[in-house]
């Protein structure tokens, strides 16, 4: 009988002290590996990736401050034609002349305050979360966050199911469920959840109200006013002004934020109508994102498991267990379920 | 003798007879290859005439609106009309594609495909219609128009029908590519008069996507058919 080997003449090796630690390491991997399925990350995660590519385009700072330019470049048209231009074409019959004559611009005067307020209240919104929005776009992408469950919940659970039935594969077993379990750990620090994910959190929650079937087709609803009331400007009270003598220098420099806006219209609708349409395609996504698990809560769906895997990984501890010197298929089932049982015991 | 001589004759007489006149509601369907040219728009009367486009707010209903008003539109008493003019080719032409031109847009984003419908200014910028191989908006595989004529009823689908506008792209079939109907989508009907040609054409097409997801488009397009030579 050589020091490595018992009184059987089977080899000594390390094995777990204790199984229990093991059991729960696989609990852990297997419920790790299925959260994704259980939070339905297969199907909502590439949703938040969509959204998040859609919106790239607009969510940039000179995007936001031309949309808030935009707004004010309308409203100042809205003003002045409400207000001096009006005085410029009334008639004898004055200001009710001109509501009366120019009436799908009257009807715009009056709506465009309550649009103006909602417009730019949702633009302060969305430019308040621009960093958010960078932060959660700094992520790996959504796509991936399924598997960054899925991999290492296996490889935990695969490992600690080697070593359950294998216990003489300790040694190696156990340094694999600590480096996972580390890695595990350290991967949201590494990826910046920590700072990024309650950013992330901030985004969906200010989006609650922006994200909605509801909200979106006001906004459309204001489209609709908006082009009616510049088209008003547009064809009719840029012409009674030409009607009126004005040439087009005299408009543009008695009546510029009108001019203004008129020249620019086909610019701003350039401009907003993608975004409106991003902001509709985007609601069923950004639903499926706001139903996953509070952002700020991911962090730590992996540091628990991380510190779980390494910690019972440390904590099982080491005993010596027997294994055959020259095992052959047979003697080495008889001698794992004989081990088992000891274990077990 | 004579009675079998008579018997043939009355025969040779009804036979015939029977088998050309065709019971009541089952009229032979024909499938229309070729234009069908377009009569442009028009508002000079009290009710719009020829050939038109509406936009039905979303929750509104093709009958009753709400619609879009279009600034632009010709009709002074009721914009949400949108007159359409025949294009270079007259019109919708069936079994085969009237697609896209390059580029599809100008500067401004107004749209430049001009076989179907001349474009025609929306909200300030122009929008038209074309049909292709590819849905642009859906990417969808989409098969070339097809109408039918069956009674002096017209039916069939024109899911290629895509409108641009503003360097976007909204599907305006019926049905939409897949075959589905979704929201206030009507299939195509119409009437077809064969002596003359005259015909009119009617659907209804969801938008799907886009800035005006959940409106829907009204197509009436009337003129002369011209079949294919």
């Amino acid at each position: 009988m050589s020091s490595n080997t018992d009184a059987a003449g089977r080899a000594l090796r390390p094995g777990p002290a204790h199984r229990w630690p093991l059991v729960v390491v696989l609990a852990v991997g297997i419920g790790l590996a299925a959260a994704p399925v259980a939070f339905d990350m297969f199907s909502k995660a590439p949703k938040g990736a969509v959204m998040i590519a859609d919106f790239r385009p607009y969510m940039t700072p000179s995007r936001l401050a031309g949309y808030q330019h935009e707004l004010a470049e309308i409203d100042a048209g809205v003003k002045q034609t409400d207000t001096s231009v009006a005085d410029y074409l009334d008639g004898a019959g004055g200001r009710r002349q001109f509501n009366a004559t120019y009436s799908d611009f009257a009807a715009f005067a009056r709506q465009w305050p309550a649009i103006d307020s909602k417009m730019t209240e949702l633009m302060d919104q969305v430019q308040g979360n621009l960093g958010n929005y960078r932060a959660v776009a700094a992520l790996p992408s959504f796509r991936l966050f399924p598997w960054f469950f899925v991999i290492p919940g296996l490889l935990v659970a695969a490992t600690a199911l080697a070593v359950l039935l294998q216990p003489s594969c300790w040694r190696a077993g156990r340094w694999i469920l600590i480096v996972l379990g580390v890695g595990l750990v350290v991967a949201p620090a590494v990826f910046q959840m920590f700072g990024r994910a309650p950013e992330g959190g901030r985004m969906i929650a200010a989006f609650k109200t922006i994200e909605t079937t509801e909200n979106v087709q006001q906004i459309q609803g204001y489209f609709g006013s908006m082009a009616v009331g510049q088209g008003a400007v547009r064809l009719e009270i840029v012409p009674a002004l030409e009607k009126r003598g004005l040439s087009e220098t005299r408009t543009s420099a008695q009546f510029p934020a009108v001019t203004q806006l008129d020249a620019d219209w086909v610019h701003i609708l350039n401009d907003m109508t993608p975004m409106i349409g991003a902001m509709s395609d985007n609601v069923p996504n950004y639903q499926a994102v706001a139903s996953l698990p509070p952002f700020p809560l991911f962090p730590w769906f992996f540091v628990i498991p991380g510190v779980l895997v390494a910690g019972l990984a440390l904590g099982a501890g080491t005993r010596t267990v027997g294994a055959p010197a020259e095992p052959t298929a047979l003697s080495e089932m008889s001698t794992n379920q004989s081990t088992l049982s000891k274990g077990a015991s | 003798m004579i009675r079998r001589a008579l018997v043939l004759a009355v025969l040779a007489a009804t036979v015939p007879a029977a088998f050309l006149a065709a019971p009541a509601g089952a009229a032979s369907t024909r499938t229309l290859h070729g234009t069908f040219k377009i009569t442009a728009g028009s508002c000079a009367t009290s009710s719009v005439t020829g050939s038109w486009f509406r936009m039905v707010y979303p929750g509104g209903s093709v009958a009753n609106g709400k619609f879009f008003d279009n600034p632009d539109s010709e009709c002074t008493t009721d914009k949400s009309y949108t007159l359409i003019v025949p294009g270079t080719q007259g019109g919708l032409v069936t079994g085969t594609y009237q697609p896209v031109p390059s580029p599809a847009f100008n500067s401004q984003g107004g749209a430049l495909a001009n076989g179907i419908i001349q474009p025609q200014s929306f909200t300030g910028i122009d929008f038209s219609i074309s049909t292709n191989k590819v849905d642009p908006q859906s990417d969808q595989k989409v098969p070339a128009p097809s109408i039918k004529q069956s009674g002096g009823n017209l039916t069939g689908q024109v899911t290629a029908i895509s409108a641009a506008w503003n360097k976007l792209y909204f599907n305006q079939g019926s049905p939409k590519p897949g075959g589905s109907t979704p929201g206030l989508t009507e299939k195509l009907s119409g009437t077809y008069y064969a002596k003359t040609g005259a015909y009119t054409l009617t659907w209804a097409s969801a938008i799907v996507g886009g800035p005006f997801n959940g409106f829907t488009g009204v197509w009436h397009l009337e003129g002369t058919f011209a079949r294919k030579r």
